[in-house]
């Protein structure tokens, strides 16, 4: 869960980071006729409302909406009380206390609006007359800004893990890397682990040894990143899985010929040593001389 | 099933709401997807969109085509329809969400173990919150510590929220960059997790000694958790339970204080989601059943003392309520 130092550090990501993405959203709607597009974002499926206003529900789940010709408006499940908090830390000033779009849409007199992944929408959130614009369309590439972020936190992610040999209890060994990550900074942190003779999952009372594998997903102010080690060598082994980490969720399972240039994924391989399965992976992002470590 | 004319019913989950999966299928899948199918002959089918998942869960099928591997009948009824991707559902299915919540409300005794351990965590994990919490210490490196102990200590997950400061602070969020500081109250609501289940304890800790409005407010907050907890047993209505606790505010004249302004509620069932209705509030009509979980906190502002908590995690029993927790009721200090 969400619940670790959320911040915006506008030396990191500056206002104008935003505009610049905002622009291209609104440029996108100009072309489709659209007078707005709706961002849908909940606990666990942020990064998008992340990536275009730096607003992340810790808690319940929110639209954003973006109209064509004015500033973007957040329908917030969250109390007014903590509209202030979220000013802070979003680009983010016209907050409202509902999930009514219905409404917003009457009082704007909008007969359709774009919505981000009309398919991936949830059933109980009605849209009238929602028209689909694929993520694709709006994000095809990270850009600088979104790139620089994500090498920090893999290198975050990287330099903690090296810290830490896997020993003794796994509960144990978890919450000492939950202490260094989160006082680096880390917002959230899925941690699984693995004695060498299943894939990697939650801590069950394991003792750790030299056949481990701790495999890290770890989101540094809204962008995750994931590293499976330790000892991580690039290539080793048989691959055994590819995961977007920047999708709609922190990490999905992908089938590795689907990613799209400037995909930010985890590969991780398997391999077997004195009849234990070893993991090892990192972050990559999919660029155009091929993936490239981060 | 028999009863709605229901052919099969799916568990739905995923990643932020794992609890209608894992009602029938106990797993802390890695998500982001996870449905148990069950037809009427009893049968159960497990599909995720996680090959790990499959591995660890006998029986399940990893499908990279979440949506296209979805069973299929002539009457499908879903738990979880309502936070469901639409593309995963049809206008066909209907929704089972509000039967398996109330199936769910009542805890069977295996599931009281969980929470109780649970309720035994939360306790601990107050405690070493408030043993390092000190001046000078930012609310997110204490937040740090404490995710330290309870993942030490074996919880699988944890549902927290902070603040710190005086009378300006008018309610929890995540921790900031703040630096604690002599005379604050630092309020928490800490909700581990084990395998599965959550419980719930909610403290104020003021760094120093407790001014005289501090205290004031804090007398306030427990009367009106111990009225909750006098009222609450099976038969009785959820919205007495937050009137109560509401009627001590008004007789302070801080009825203002218990509307949606300045609160949430006055408190909310515990389970598989740390957050489960009835909500206790006054407009929600609900008989409380032995066996429930509840949390009653009358969490608010106050102009006295800013935001202040203060709950227990309550099982119904035959006669009346039980507190799980065993921490102190206090105000704490450091």
């Amino acid at each position: 869960m969400k619940r670790g130092w959320i911040t915006w550090d506008k030396t990191e990501l500056p206002p104008s980071v935003f505009e610049t993405r905002l622009a291209a959203v609104r440029l996108h709607l100009s072309h489709k006729d659209l007078p707005a597009l709706v961002v849908y974002t909940d606990v666990w499926r942020s990064n998008q409302g992340r990536y275009l206003a730096n607003f992340m529900p810790y808690w319940n789940r929110a639209l954003l909406v973006i109209p064509r010709d004015s500033a973007p408006v957040l329908l917030c499940g969250l109390s007014p009380r903590v509209y202030p908090w979220i000013r802070s830390v979003t680009i983010l000033e016209d907050i409202r206390p509902n999930m009514n779009l219905a409404k917003m849409c009457d009082e704007n007199g909008w007969t359709k609006i774009g919505v981000l992944d009309l398919p991936q929408f949830p059933c109980d959130l009605s849209v009238p007359d929602g028209v689909d614009v694929p993520w694709s369309a709006i994000h095809p590439e990270p850009d600088e800004a979104e790139l620089s972020m994500y090498r920090r936190a893999a290198k975050m992610a990287r330099e903690i893990l090296a810290e830490e040999s896997p020993s003794g209890f796994d509960h144990e060994f978890v919450g000492r890397l939950e202490r260094k990550y989160r006082r680096a900074g880390a917002e959230d942190l899925v941690i699984l682990v693995t004695n060498g003779d299943t894939p990697p999952q939650p801590p069950k009372g394991l003792i750790l040894g030299p056949a481990s594998s701790i495999s890290i997903a770890m989101e540094y102010r809204g962008h995750w990143v994931k590293i499976v080690g330790p000892g991580f060598q690039p290539a080793a082994g048989l691959l055994a899985g590819v995961q977007l980490l920047s999708g709609p969720y922190p990490y999905e399972y992908c089938h590795s010929p689907d990613l799209k240039p400037g995909a930010i994924f985890a590969a991780v391989t398997e391999s077997a040593v004195n009849g234990k399965r070893i993991f090892q992976g990192g972050t990559y992002r999919l660029g155009p001389n091929g993936q490239e470590l981060l | 099933m028999a009863e709605h004319g229901w052919d099969l019913l799916l568990l739905y989950g995923h990643t932020w709401r794992k609890d209608y999966f894992r009602c029938l299928v106990n797993f802390n899948f890695s998500g982001p997807h996870a449905v148990a199918a069950v037809d009427r002959s009893g049968d159960v089918r497990i599909i995720v969109s996680d090959p790990w998942d499959a591995e660890a869960i006998p029986g399940a099928t990893f499908a990279p085509d979440f949506a296209a591997a979805l069973p299929k009948a002539s009457t499908v009824a879903i738990a979880g329809r309502e936070i469901m991707q639409a593309r995963f559902t049809s206008p066909a299915h209907v929704s089972a969400t509000y039967m398996v919540d109330e199936l769910r409300r009542v805890k069977s005794e295996d599931e009281l173990i969980r929470i109780r351990q649970a309720a035994e965590l939360s306790d601990r994990g107050y405690q070493y919150f408030a043993q390092v919490a000190e001046p000078g210490m930012t609310e997110y490196e204490l937040v740090a510590e404490v995710e330290a102990f309870l993942k030490s200590n074996g919880a699988e997950d944890n549902f927290m929220l902070i603040a710190s400061g005086g009378t300006e602070v008018v309610g929890m969020k995540p921790p900031t960059g703040r630096k604690l500081q002599p005379g604050d109250s630092v309020t928490t609501e800490l909700t581990p997790q084990i395998d599965g289940y959550w419980a719930q304890i909610c403290r104020t800790l003021v760094i120093g000694e407790p001014n005289a409005k501090q205290r004031e407010a804090f007398a306030i907050f427990a009367e009106a958790r111990q009225a909750a907890e006098d009222l609450l047993k099976p038969g009785v209505n959820i919205a007495d339970v937050a009137r109560v606790q509401n009627d001590v505010f008004r007789k302070f004249g801080y009825g203002e204080y218990t509307g949606p302004k300045y609160t949430r509620v006055r408190g909310h069932n515990l389970g598989l989601h740390p957050d489960e209705n009835p909500y206790v509030l006054e407009d929600v009509d609900y008989i409380v059943k032995e066996g429930m979980v509840v949390i009653a906190h009358p969490n608010t502002y106050l102009p006295l003392s800013g935001y202040m908590v203060f709950g227990d995690t309550l099982l119904v029993t035959a006669n009346g309520c039980t507190s799980l927790n065993t921490a102190e009721r206090k105000l704490f200090r450091k």
